[in-house]
């Protein structure tokens, strides 16, 4: 486990999601950026991530699409919900597709960088688990 | 539709009932005598009795008709208004969202310059002061998401007097520090009601911290319960705070209505009370006069068992 939480940020919002990586960078979070759904499966393909903040409104390929198929290809990555419109419609589908939080924009950092973290610790929880079962001599 | 007044209530008795008596009378008088006459009086006088009664019932239910149709506009009104807000809301999240995120990394920026220029420090007051604005903002916005939110409600069985004094605790704490204690006048044998225990407590929290804001300082908050008729039960939350204007009490549940000076209140809070309480079955009633105090009252079903689902 790293020390600090790798954090994949996707949102067609360029200037909302260049200076959300900046802010949790100074909070020594690692952070990229990429500004479609597209662009995350490619990413998630080349770097592995511990949680991504996926946006909802997106253009070609929504947030709630885009959950699906990243919890269908990486199982093991947290998906954080950040989205201006909250429906409870909206929330059971996040709940239901794996998603880890659904929070409101905006959000205050503080917060986010807490949910960040809690959603980080429970990756991190589970890969031990399931290094433990599947290789019970290297976990103890 | 039928429309009838207490005027013509009063009208309709006093032309039908002499025009009976001249009717009847006149025939009885010249056919067999006075005496006959005479006992026409009383069965005019029944007849008197019976058609008032009959009138005034058509003109309750006239009454309790056009109040249920005002109900529905106001609720297809807030309807069509919480579908507008939850859009224009959605819009502006995403720009504030920018605006606070710009303002979290210039304060980062502030914070390693050290430099004695009054400018320096004034442009920290100012990025403060627009965090609080934009803080502002986001509260409206939150809220207006919570109005529009089509929550199905999860209707249960609750005990009204418990989900009141659940939260007149957690008002008490702030109130009596105010000089403003809750005096409690429950009906102890009232019946279960048919509800959303989560919904009506956001209402009841919110009736009630408008009472304490009504009065600011020494004063009290009354809450009653009792059966006001068959099938209802009421909660009724008065305060002795500075009332409400006559022109104002129409305009009390709209959405962004408030008599709160800026920045103090959105002008939400009755608006969502109100239609929650709609959602649930109910309905809820003002009254005030301004400089002696308010009294909000809210009727809710009471609860059957055949609505119980297993």
């Amino acid at each position: 486990m790293s020390a600090k939480p790798r954090v994949l940020i996707v949102d067609d919002e360029e200037r909302y999601r260049t200076t959300l990586r900046k802010l949790l960078t100074v909070r020594e979070i690692e952070a990229r950026d990429v500004g479609s759904a597209m662009e995350a499966f490619s990413e998630l393909e080349k770097a592995s991530y511990d949680v991504i903040l996926l946006d909802v409104k997106m253009p070609e390929i929504d947030g709630i699409e885009a959950l699906g198929r990243i919890k269908r290809d990486h199982p093991s990555v947290e998906v954080i919900i950040l989205t201006g419109h909250a429906s409870v419609d909206a929330a059971v589908e996040i709940m239901k597709l794996g998603g880890y939080e659904y929070l409101l924009k905006p959000c205050p950092i503080d917060e986010l960088v807490g949910k960040i973290e809690s959603a980080w610790e429970r990756k991190a929880a589970r890969d031990k688990r399931q290094k433990a079962a599947t290789n019970p001599h290297e976990a103890s | 539709m039928l429309k009838i007044s207490s005027y013509s209530i009063r009208r309709i008795c006093l032309c039908a009932v002499p025009a009976m008596v001249l009717l009847l009378g006149a025939p009885l008088w010249v056919f067999a005598g006075p005496e006959a006459a005479l006992l026409v009086l009383p069965v005019a006088g029944a007849c008197f009795v019976a058609i008032r009664s009959l009138m005034k019932q058509v003109a309750t239910a006239r009454a309790q008709e056009c109040f249920l149709d005002e109900q529905l506009i106001q609720s297809q009104k807030l309807a069509a208004i919480g579908e507008l807000s939850a859009g224009i809301a959605h819009e502006i999240n995403n720009p504030l969202a920018i605006i606070a995120q710009e303002i979290e990394w210039a304060r980062l920026q502030f914070d390693g310059v050290t430099s004695d220029s009054p400018g320096l420090e004034e442009a920290r007051d100012s990025l403060n002061e627009i965090a609080v604005q934009v803080e502002r903002c986001r509260e409206i916005t939150h809220k207006l998401l919570d109005f529009a939110r089509k929550r199905d409600p999860l209707i249960q069985g609750a005990d009204l007097n418990k989900l009141i004094e659940d939260m007149a605790k957690l008002v008490e704490k702030e109130s009596s520090q105010k000089g403003i204690p809750i005096i409690r006048d429950y009906r102890t044998d009232l019946p279960p009601i048919f509800t959303d225990p989560p919904l009506l407590r956001q209402v009841i929290l919110n009736l009630l911290n408008n009472a304490v804001y009504a009065i600011q300082q020494n004063g009290a908050i009354t809450i009653r319960t009792r059966i006001p008729e068959s099938g209802q039960v009421e909660m009724v939350i008065s305060d002795t705070g500075v009332g409400i204007r006559k022109e104002d009490l129409d305009k009390i549940f709209n959405p962004f209505f408030t008599t709160k000076p800026p920045g103090k209140g959105t002008g939400l809070g009755l608006s969502i009370c109100h239609s929650i309480i709609v959602r649930l079955g109910g309905r809820i009633a003002v009254d005030s006069e301004p400089g002696k105090g308010t009294s909000f009252a809210v009727r809710l079903p009471i609860f059957h068992n055949a609505q119980k689902k297993d």
